[in-house]
């Protein structure tokens, strides 16, 4: 019964996304942490996971969705932009940080809209 | 028998065989046992049937303290993972712990509104 | 420690590693004219090896992904180049030809060794400021 109040699509997905930056957060800050490291190859969410949440939020199957488990991998399509097969780019890094923080502030606003609007409608006060 | 009279014969199971008008009060009153009030008026009474099927509705109100309590548990579990410094991550407790609070909170004002109309119901004059 | 910043182990080690870097940096300007170093011979131009480790917990997503990794100094080293001979007659050290067994630095390429450094070390900050952010973010989740 209770479940039945946190189980709409865009909150079950926005909490997975929520999932995915802070993921994501952790393979850029390795990525910059290394920018110096011979043969490092950057990192980042698994882009069959990416794929995989994608349909899933599209399939609108909160059971599907809240199943699911993000994870890193080496992001094969790097290429080395230096002499010792580092392939991180520091600026585009940065760039993905900036982006990440992006969404991670839009989850945060969706999961906080959903349980305010939960609050008022159980208690009438905001 | 009037409204009022029938609604009092609900709040008080052991007066259902029995008529609360005496005989003597004026007007073609009579008394008129349960059952019959049963056939006359078919429906009027469904706490009766209700009844007879096991209290359904001290189950559902059990099941979903129940959930209540387990969703109290669980972000118990994910504050103390996270304080631990185990693998919980910060927004899967500080979800955890406001999901539990919007399911407390419901359980408190569905007790509010049953006492209220319980406190309703005793009012009613007869 | 409790888990608030995410990627905070991989950012301070690096940051960590890109001072050591800095220090050894400024180590080899310094001595850009040490003739006579402690063994004798002029001095060595030291440079520094990264190396990444794997970190010792697994993530929170299961550990059958990659993991982030941290990096660290492997070691400081000498560099090991010939010193550069330059002809000064008059110097204390100077040989029997004359010629002064210089170290081999070349104060722009520590300059730019610097600027690296450097720069890795602001985005390593950035990345601090981030995560703090995040994690005030995540902090507010449900607050009017």
């Amino acid at each position: 019964m209770i479940d039945g109040l946190f189980n709409q699509t865009s909150y079950v997905a926005a909490k997975r996304l929520l999932d995915v930056t802070a993921l994501r957060q952790e393979a850029i800050a390795s990525n910059i942490a290394n920018v110096e490291t011979p043969n490092y190859k950057r990192m980042d969410v698994a882009p069959a996971f990416a794929a995989e949440l994608k349909q899933a939020i599209e399939s609108k199957d909160p059971t599907r969705l809240a199943s699911l488990q993000p994870q890193l991998a080496t992001d094969g399509s790097a290429i080395a932009q230096r002499k010792d097969g580092n392939t991180v780019d520091l600026e585009s890094e940065l760039m993905r940080m900036n982006q990440n923080f992006l969404e991670h502030q839009l989850e945060t606003q969706l999961i906080s809209g959903s349980m305010l609007k939960l609050r008022l409608a159980i208690t009438g006060r905001s | 028998m009037n409204a009022l009279s029938a609604l009092r014969s609900l709040a008080y199971p052991a007066l259902r065989a029995e008529a609360p008008l005496k005989s003597g009060e004026a007007g073609a009153l009579k008394n008129i046992p349960f059952s019959e009030l049963e056939t006359l008026s078919p429906g009027i009474f469904p706490l009766e049937q209700s009844r007879a099927g096991g209290s359904s509705f001290e189950n559902t109100i059990k099941s979903f303290i129940g959930e209540v309590a387990g969703k109290q548990a669980a972000a118990g579990e994910a504050v103390t993972g996270l304080l631990a410094g185990k693998n919980v991550s910060l927004h899967q407790a500080m979800i955890g712990m406001e999901e539990a609070s919007i399911s407390f909170q419901l359980m408190v004002e569905v007790r509010n509104k049953m006492l209220e109309s319980y406190q309703e119901l005793m009012r009613m004059q007869v | 420690m409790i888990n608030i910043l995410t990627g905070i182990d991989s950012t301070s080690a690096a940051l960590n590693a890109e001072r050591i870097r800095m220090d050894v940096v400024s180590q080899n300007i310094a001595n850009v004219n040490t003739t006579r170093g402690p063994d004798g011979r002029p001095y060595q131009r030291q440079q520094v090896v990264f190396e990444s480790v794997l970190k010792d917990q697994l993530q929170a997503g299961g550990g059958s992904g990659s993991e982030p990794q941290l990096v660290q100094i492997a070691r400081v080293e000498s560099a090991n180049r010939p010193p550069r001979m330059s002809y000064q007659p008059g110097h204390p050290d100077a040989n029997a030809s004359g010629m002064v067994a210089m170290p081999d630095i070349s104060i722009h390429e520590e300059m730019i060794d610097l600027m690296s450094a450097s720069r890795a070390y602001e985005a390593n900050l950035a990345v601090v400021k981030n995560a703090r952010s995040m994690a005030m973010q995540t902090l507010s989740i449900g607050k009017r």
